[in-house]
């Protein structure tokens, strides 16, 4: 079986407050933060690899591929998913704001033609942009099944299916996809047991989250191969579909204010508030 | 050997081979890219599993961080792939240590014990057959190793230990002795062991050979010893109580044991010195953020002179470490053939400019810093061991005054035993003298530094020329009576030490100039402008003591408390 995973360079979440939007709120401005990979990405490549193998080894004739649309410098975060054990690397190079999740899903479409996956997992959304678009597009455009903000994955055990757990309102549904398939996956999905491939022991336990890369395998990562190639290779019309207009800031948090009793409080969130 | 195959080796004699040093070390995008990535996991590994403050109120390391670090690969980093290890070199190791002590320091002395010495004795001097039985289970973190050097009566004076291996004529060894304060000791699996295979008269001259011990050949461990700092750590003793063990259990030449102590030490100082890089930023980062948040008198307490004067300082010290450590790795990376001057001198700066950061630090926060459940106090008792083993920092200031004084190929066995009974031989003295008058000529130049950097040059210049003046005039005054003038040898160890860390700094700077131009270096300038001046005044300080002093006064004073018994004064 092969899964293709799409991972997408973005500004380190963790230090969002950091984020400066340019003059004109034309862009935002990401200097300073520490690039990583899209954190639902990173979840993708985790329930890939937990689908791909017998706990610890590679599945004999299984293979993770990675893509990535960006700068030249995101093969560092392909290099980190083949460090976390998957097997190579495709780098299209682009220029971030030259792409939307219509091209992104258009150029996913043409490398799903060479690349035959069996199963394309993505990340929901990505954490910049925070369409989530991708993963619905690109079922749409290669008529898959699809199913988004997966919490859990089994396999069939004759590999030609699998189940996939969504979490609603209320409870979980489970859907039956028929492969190839599309499938979108939210944080749950890298819980010890959200992934079951029917060849890695019940008993296996995995830790909760994805996968920190061990020091063998990132020297090992050294020698996987990335492909690189101009997005312009894949032969797309380049013209965006959406476009952004202005970016702002969130308003800044006041500062707090201590009251003295019970009634100053009350007259504040009548005059002041205004909620009562 | 040349002098030019140590730097500092060859600034004893007044000389300046700026190609070792210039440019300063940088890794290739591959090695960056691939530390980075480690580092990514390592900080991700410690987010969610280590709590420092669980680790030292338990005095242990939990089994599960234990086998999470062993499933990250870190108990192979520096072994080689052909073993199953990662295959680190000098450099990329000391910046895995660095983040590791920053993280937690437990961690990173268990870590280092067991593969900057234990680990890295056995591929260094293990035969291939030792290799190959011990390493790969090492890598994979399934073996614990560690290097047991210290007993009872041989601590500094490690030649003296009492620990014998006596060869049977069934080709056995029969072992018999006991260590204390083993790092390690109280589960490691393989010990790198020394004892005496000489006889323990005192007539004998005493040679050391280094074996591998198993633990299953009848290995007996103390209790854990309860300590100071670094508590999640096993410091434990260890007995050998007659153990017949293979003959094949040597490690190296036999009677060459202390070849295999000193050659290894010089790594484990070397990570130990890149530890005190990472607790220091880690000390910088939490005084950073109090000192901007906590007020007093109406304003941030990070405004006040004295605040800023701590932080500067700190700032200044820890680059010119940081530069001092990378400069090194990256001369036993580029297989320079003596750098156990430059690892001695780091270890000696980083663990005392640690300790006075620590210290700082714990000012700043005060009341908070001195409590429980804040880090300080914690990172305060952790960072004290290290200017105690590994060589304590008087024996490692003995060390690099009297190896660069003695010139190149004498290691701490001769000092050790040039302290007991004053250096043999010291006819090398004379040679020394004719290969100074290389600089008598005049002062040696750097050419190679950003003008940028020119007083910086000037006093690293001026001062090297002073430098070898001086070392060689000690040497015609006290002759081989230099080995117990040990002020003198602080004096030029110290000396030393500040010009290796003005050097780094300058070739470091440049660097950063050639990258980023002279604008986008401005912070670089500052931080080696401001060390420098700090230097300077040590160095006036230093080179002024040579003629005038008070060591007589102060041993004196030293010599009469021995007697009284102690402070014998009252005002009653
Ligand atoms: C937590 C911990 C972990 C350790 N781990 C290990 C380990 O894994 N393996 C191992 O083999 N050892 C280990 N040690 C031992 C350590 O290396 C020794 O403690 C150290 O070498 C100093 O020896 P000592 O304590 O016997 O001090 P001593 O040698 O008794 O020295 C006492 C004092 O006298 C000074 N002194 C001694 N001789 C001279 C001299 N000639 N000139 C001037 N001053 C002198 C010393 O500098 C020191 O200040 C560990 C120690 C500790 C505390």
């Amino acid at each position: 079986m092969k899964i293709l995973v799409p991972l997408k360079r973005t500004a380190d979440p963790d230090n969002a407050n950091k984020i400066k939007i340019a003059a004109g709120g034309a862009k935002i401005v990401t200097d300073g933060l520490e690039p990583k990979i899209n954190p639902f990405d990173e979840y993708a490549v985790e329930a890939a690899l937990r689908l791909t193998e017998n706990a610890k080894t590679r599945v004999a004739g299984d293979k993770v591929t990675i893509v990535s649309f960006g700068p030249k410098e995101a093969a560092t975060n392909i290099r980190t998913a083949l460090a976390m054990g998957a097997d190579d690397g495709l780098l299209f190079h682009a220029d971030d704001e030259a792409l939307d999740g219509d091209l992104v899903a258009r150029a996913l479409a043409k490398v799903v033609e060479t690349q035959k996956p069996d199963l394309v997992i993505l990340g929901k959304q990505a954490v910049d942009g925070d369409s989530n678009q991708v993963g619905q597009i690109l079922a749409e455009l290669l008529q898959w099944p699809s199913a988004t903000f997966a919490m859990s994955i089994e396999l069939a055990k004759d590999k030609k299916s699998v189940i996939v757990g969504r979490e609603v309102d209320g409870g979980v549904v489970k859907l039956k996809l028929e492969l190839p398939a599309v499938i979108t996956v939210d944080l749950r999905i890298v819980a010890p047991k959200s992934v079951v491939n029917n060849v890695t022991p019940a008993t296996h336990v995995y830790s909760d989250g994805a996968r920190y890369a061990p020091l063998p395998m990132i020297i090992k990562a050294k020698t996987k191969p990335i492909a690189e190639a101009p997005i312009a290779s894949l032969g797309l019309d380049a013209t965006l579909k959406s476009k952004y207009h202005t970016f702002e800031l969130p308003p800044a948090r006041k500062a707090g204010k201590k009251v003295k009793d019970v009634a100053e409080l009350v007259g504040l969130l009548k005059s002041e508030a205004k909620v009562l | 050997m040349a002098i030019e195959e140590s730097f500092l080796k060859s600034v004893f004699y007044g000389a300046i081979p700026e190609e070792m040093i210039f440019p300063y070390p940088e890794p290739g995008r591959d090695a960056r890219e691939s530390t980075q990535l480690m580092l990514e996991s390592v900080r991700e590994f410690a987010r969610r599993e280590i709590d420092p403050a669980a680790i030292d109120r338990e005095g242990a390391i939990s089994s599960a961080v234990m086998q999470g670090l062993k499933e990250l690969g870190l108990f192979g980093a520096t072994i080689s792939t052909e073993y199953g290890g990662a295959g680190l070199d000098a450099t990329s190791y000391a910046r895995l240590i660095q983040e590791i002590s920053g993280i937690d320091a437990s961690v990173a002395v268990t870590l280092g014990a067991h593969l900057a010495l234990g680990a890295k004795s056995i591929a260094m001097f293990g035969s291939e057959a030792q290799r190959k039985r011990y390493l790969p289970k090492l890598a994979r973190g399934e073996w614990v190793a560690a290097f047991a050097l210290t007993e009872p009566g041989a601590g500094s004076d490690a030649a003296n230990i009492q620990t014998r291996a006596v060869r049977q004529a069934n080709g056995l060894y029969h072992l018999d002795g006991h260590k204390i304060w083993i790092t390690n000791g109280g589960f490691a699996d393989v010990f790198t062991v020394f004892a005496r295979t000489t006889a323990l008269d005192a007539r004998t001259k005493p040679k050391l050979t280094s074996f591998l011990i198993d633990r299953e050949m009848g290995v007996r461990s103390g209790p854990n010893e309860p300590k100071l700092g670094i508590r999640g750590s096993s410091t434990t003793s260890v007995y050998f109580d007659g153990l017949e063990v293979p003959g094949d259990s040597v490690l190296g030449e036999p009677g060459k044991g202390f070849k295999v102590a000193m050659e290894v030490l010089n790594f484990g100082r070397l990570g130990l010195a890149a530890g005190c890089v990472g607790m220091a930023r880690k000390l910088i980062e939490l005084s950073v953020d109090r000192v901007q948040e906590r007020r007093a008198f109406g304003r941030p307490i990070g405004e006040f002179g004295l605040v800023k004067d701590k932080v500067a300082r700190m700032m200044a010290e820890t680059w010119a470490l940081e530069s001092m450590v990378y400069l090194t790795t990256g001369l036993v990376d580029a297989k320079v053939p003596d750098w156990s001057l430059e690892s001695a001198i780091c270890k000696i700066f980083g663990s005392e400019m640690l300790w006075r950061l620590v210290n700082d630090a714990l000012q700043i926060a005060a009341g908070i810093g001195y409590m429980g459940a804040y880090p300080y106090e914690r990172m305060l008792r952790d960072s004290r061991i290290n200017l105690i083993f590994e060589g304590t920092n008087e024996i490692l200031r003995a060390f690099v005054a009297l190896s660069g004084m003695q010139g190149p190929g004498r290691q701490l066995a001769e000092v050790s035993r040039a302290v007991r009974e004053p250096i043999k031989g010291f006819g090398l003295l004379s040679d020394f003298a004719m290969q100074r008058a290389r600089s008598a000529f005049g002062r040696e130049r750097i050419h190679r530094a950003h003008g940028l950097l020119r007083r910086e040059v000037v006093l690293f210049e001026e001062h090297v020329a002073l430098f070898s003046k001086n070392v060689d005039k000690v040497l015609r005054k006290h002759g081989k009576d230099i080995a117990e003038m040990q002020y003198t040898q602080r004096r030029v160890a110290d000396i030393a030490s500040d010009l290796y860390a003005l050097a780094a700094c300058i070739s470091r700077s440049t660097r950063a100039i050639e990258r980023k131009g002279e604008e986008g270096a401005r912070r670089e300038l500052e931080l080696t402008s401001a060390f420098a001046n700090m230097v300077e005044k040590r160095l006036q300080a230093n080179v002024a003591a040579f003629d005038g002093n008070d060591d007589e006064l102060l041993k004196g004073l030293a010599g009469q408390a021995y007697l009284d018994g102690g402070y014998t004064f009252d005002v009653l």
